[in-house]
């Protein structure tokens, strides 16, 4: 057995203790937040740690984690010997200075790793300089030892919100929201998922800072945050720490939608409780729901001619095992339960959530389907998540796992097609594809059930 | 100057070979500024000086020694890597998983993933220290897989806060029954990421090669980066069987490599592992130039047939081969010349693809080199490749020592202006090249250049490259990099930094 060690976290950072050896790891470390920052239109990171961190963090979240791409020409310190020993203060003043001179962004973000806060640098006092001289700027503290990328995700906006957004006096814009959602990269759909989020929070008649990804504006968004009328979290926890921190500094309420909704019947619902807590135009919104559910069940009726008849040949899974982060489990265990129908199997949530806000992201999946008995089990290591996943009893059923690469070999071994759906994901290439709102879901149903009929026809 | 295999940490490559990551400049300068005919030190007779690094105070994300050695390390058989380390050294993990799947598919090993377990240090083994914590899952680690060797790989981290690896692995070793390999690899120590292939072949070389028991006088090491076995078909005609290690080996493979007759490298940058064994265990390195072109293979050929006593069979392989590829050679030839290629890689093996570039009758006025070795471990000049090359096939006028770094690969891509570019690691390079309007070859597996049949791999792929220019223009055409102006125009890549005027 790996190393007892407890769960616990910290919420002010200070000696988190780890939750104990992993083996296949699912996540990248605070740093790999510079992900977050390059998904900021205009937003460049300046990374103050050793040489290979940011490359690797960037590697493993976009380079092989469906091959995203995205912007990686990050200024770094590439820390040595030197700094090491003397510290790297100095180091990161120049680097600053010269980055300044060579590169143009609407807003840097310095981040630190592992060896600044070992050795003790005063970045804090290096980043200062440049910002009372008026530079775009700003300073998060993202050692790779204090947390994973989810963490340093919310150091970072944390950062911008206190350090870079100004409230000023503009005023505040109703119908204007803050969308806290998926985490960038780590999630291969983000960029695709956040522009249909957009796009149907438009369609009800709201203005939308999505923050993050091609459907963004960038830092002008960001600059925007103050003048909300709310905050939108969409997620199971992801987001709900700087939703609550901007209620403390802007007296913005929020919104927490636990399970980001995939397919119509949950979308239309989803879209109706935001309607009534901003006081929307209900008209409006019920007339885009109107057009939006027209198009999509014209899809599910035709859909239904494959699921109900000319299938009889072909292995319709009937169970579903979800490994992947909460958001996204949440989000396809509903859709497969509720809206295809199939049973719960295993969903295994693999980011280390905050301990705090496991009991509510339990009750969402007990709530299931009249609930039909659906679990969530936190686990990160690749063994142990395996060792789960074999012994579900699987009687009678046809399972399909919703997974990460990791998952390929189990899925083999217990003749289950695979669906990569989370980090990391290699095997597939995604662009701009969506599997959320209403557009989304008919992706879903379109890569699920072509891997269902290539694991019949190929085998 | 000897190997010493005594401490489990090996010496780095800056202090060793006085390794140097940045430089621009004519390559035969660099020749002559270097340790082979090193100037300075003999009195300047060659008009060449102390070999200076340049300096730039900008830097972008470059890579580090632990991803190499911990790559490694994790692609050898029957073996479970311990990182010990926070989690984000441990994001390596997906893509060596990778690698090691397409290297168990095209070596016909069992298709599974590698293992690797991390330590995952958090902010209180910082404070305490981390060392039960890897104790716990060295054993883990035995008792999940029941591995034959377990590396053990150090972190920035945990070299800053000092834990006693290699007590622990011992502590552990003698409990558990098998190798518990130390890889001191962290990344703050070396100023280039290729210190991490010393440290893998440092670690093998101490820990898992045995004295021989008994000679294999037909047997050669063939130490390699990765990828397809393309030298057996250049060696067997010689009656020899290659012995093909790193890149991804079985134990037994390396076990071996203290019973054969001889070791080359395919590439100088991981001779670490050749000049030990011959210093360990008297197998004697091949220090011929490597095999890139078709006189330098048939030289190379030549010398592993002295080493090997197949000489008397040498001659007719040269000539079979030779025929062999000449009509193919030809078609490439005629395609290719007068375009201009690129090329950015590793040293020695950037060395090597310029002259298969030049041998195909592309113009190679300019390069990029991730770092200069003024010299090798063996200090033979006959392994000085940039010297060899200048020598054989003329200078390079725009000769770039950088370590990947983004902003001057666009400077020099700038003032390069060439048909394609061809490179290794496909990471910076690659991207830039193609967002800039030019063809790009990213080569992953490095053996694709070598020997006759390499030629005409490379001459193909690039031809199987240039009509992406279609692509990549429209691509350039509608994107930007976040550079100011002044260094959007720029074409020396260590143009001083000031403020822009």
């Amino acid at each position: 057995m790996l190393s007892p060690v407890t769960n616990a976290q910290d919420p002010t950072g200070a000696f988190c203790s780890s939750p104990g050896a992993i083996e296949q790891v699912r996540y990248g470390c605070s740093l790999g937040a510079l992900a977050s920052v390059i998904a900021i239109p205009g937003a460049i990171p300046i990374t103050h740690c050793g040489p290979g961190c940011a490359t690797k963090q960037f590697h493993a979240l976009s380079g092989i984690n469906a091959y995203q791409g995205g912007e990686f020409h990050v200024p770094s310190t590439n820390l040595g010997n030197q700094e090491v020993i003397f510290g790297g203060a100095d180091r990161l003043d120049e680097l600053i200075a010269s980055t300044l001179k060579v590169m143009e962004a609407d807003l840097f973000v310095v981040q630190t790793g592992c060896i600044p806060g070992l050795v003790g640098d005063d970045v804090g006092s290096v980043v200062r300089r440049y910002q009372k001289r008026g530079v775009p700027i700003v300073v998060a503290e993202t050692s790779g030892y204090r947390g994973n990328n989810f963490t340093g995700h919310e150091t970072v906006i944390r950062a911008i919100i206190d350090q870079f957004v100004d409230a000023g006096d503009a005023p505040l814009q109703h119908g204007l929201v803050n969308v806290w959602s998926l985490l960038p990269y780590q999630n291969p759909f983000w960029r695709g998922d956040l522009a249909e989020i957009r796009r149907i929070l438009e369609g009800i008649g709201l203005q939308v800072n999505i923050l993050f990804g091609p459907a963004s504006a960038g830092v002008a968004e960001w600059r925007a945050i103050p003048k909300a009328q709310f905050n939108l979290v969409l997620s199971p926890w992801l987001g709900l720490s700087t939703a609550a921190h901007l209620e403390d500094l802007y007296g913005q309420p929020f919104l927490h939608e636990p399970t980001i909704p995939i397919g119509a019947k949950a979308t239309s619902a989803f879209l109706r409780r935001v309607v009534a807590f901003a006081g929307l135009d209900r008209a409006r919104a019920e007339a885009f729901i109107a057009q939006e559910e027209k198009e999509h069940y014209v899809y599910l009726r035709d859909f239904a001619c494959f699921y109900a008849g000319s299938t009889s040949q072909y292995r319709l899974p009937s169970q579903a095992i979800v490994v992947s982060e909460s958001a996204y489990n949440l989000a396809v265990a509903s859709f497969l339960v509720e809206q295809l129908g199939l049973n719960p199997g295993p969903f295994v949530i693999s980011e280390n959530p905050p301990e705090e806000l496991r009991e509510t992201i339990e009750k969402q999946y007990r709530a299931l389907a009249d609930q039909s008995g659906a679990e969530a089990v936190f686990e990160q290591d690749g063994k142990r998540i395996h060792q789960i996943v074999r012994a579900t009893d699987f009687t009678g059923e046809l399972p399909i796992v919703f997974g990460s690469t990791w998952e390929a070999a189990l899925a083999d071994e217990i003749g289950a097609p695979l669906v990569e759906i989370g980090y990391p994901c290699t095997d597939e290439v995604v662009l701009s594809r969506a599997y959320v709102g209403y557009r989304g879901a008919l992706q879903l149903i379109e890569r699920t059930y072509t891997t269902v009929v290539r694991a019949s026809t190929m085998a | 100057m000897a190997l010493n295999l005594k401490t489990p940490q090996v010496e780095t490559r800056d202090q060793r070979l006085g390794t140097i990551t940045q430089w621009d400049g004519r390559a035969g300068q660099l020749v002559k500024d270097s340790a082979f005919t090193y100037g300075c030190a003999k009195g300047c007779e060659n008009g060449g000086r102390r070999l200076c690094e340049q300096s730039t105070p900008f830097a972008q994300a470059s890579m580090c020694a632990e991803h190499i050695a911990v790559t490694n390390a994790t692609i050898i058989q029957d073996s479970v890597v311990v990182q010990h380390s926070p989690i984000g050294c441990a994001a390596s993990q997906s893509f060596t998983a990778r690698y090691y799947r397409d290297l168990a598919a095209r070596r016909g090993w069992k298709l599974e993933d590698p293992k690797s377990i991390c330590t995952n240090l958090g902010e209180q083994d910082m404070v305490f220290g981390g060392v039960s914590r890897l104790e716990d899952t060295i054993r883990d680690a035995y008792e999940r897989h029941k591995p034959r060797v377990i590396f053990v790989a150090t972190s920035c981290a945990t070299g800053i806060i000092g834990d006693d690896v290699d007590g622990a692995a011992k502590r552990v070793e003698d409990e558990i029954g098998i190798p518990v390999v130390t890889l001191h690899c962290e990344g703050f120590k070396s100023k280039h990421w290729s210190s991490g292939w010393d440290v893998i072949e440092h670690g093998i070389l101490r820990r898992l090669v045995p004295y021989p028991r008994t000679k294999q006088l037909d047997l050669i090491n063939v130490i390699h980066l990765g990828g397809p076995d393309v030298f057996s078909p250049l060696l067997n005609p010689l009656g020899l069987r290659v012995n093909l290690v790193m890149g991804g080996n079985t134990l037994e493979r390396l076990a071996q490599m203290s019973e054969a007759a001889a070791t080359v490298t395919m590439c100088f940058v991981l001779s670490y592992l050749a000049t030990g064994l011959e210093q360990e265990f008297g197998v004697p390195e091949v220090r011929a130039p490597l095999p890139y072109g078709l006189d330098a293979t048939d030289n190379w050929l030549r010398d592993i047939a002295r080493l090997t006593g197949t000489s008397d069979k040498v001659e007719a392989v040269i000539e079979s081969e030779r025929a062999r590829i000449a009509p193919e050679l030809a078609r490439l030839r005629k395609a290719l010349t007068g375009k201009r290629g690129f090329v950015a890689a590793g040293a020695a093996f950037a060395h090597g693809l310029i002259t298969d570039l030049r041998e195909l009758g592309v113009t190679v006025d300019d390069a990029f080199s991730f770092h200069h070795d003024p010299t090798t471990d063996s200090g033979d000049p006959q392994q000085d490749s940039l010297g060899h090359l200048v020598d054989a096939w003329g200078d390079i006028p725009n000769y770039t020592v950088s370590p990947d770094q983004h902003f001057q690969a666009h400077a020099a891509l700038l003032r390069a202006k060439p048909d394609f570019v061809i490179c290794r690691h496909t990471g910076t390079l690659a991207v830039l090249a193609g967002r800039m309007g030019i063809p790009v070859l990213p080569i992953f597996y490095s053996n694709d250049g070598l020997g006759y049949e390499g030629l005409l791999t490379i001459g193909r792929a690039i031809l199987r490259v240039l009509p992406r220019k279609r692509f990549y223009e429209d691509v350039a055409a509608h994107s930007s990099f976040p550079y100011q102006p002044w260094w959007l125009a720029e074409t020396d890549p260590y143009a001083p930094i000031t403020e822009p005027t």
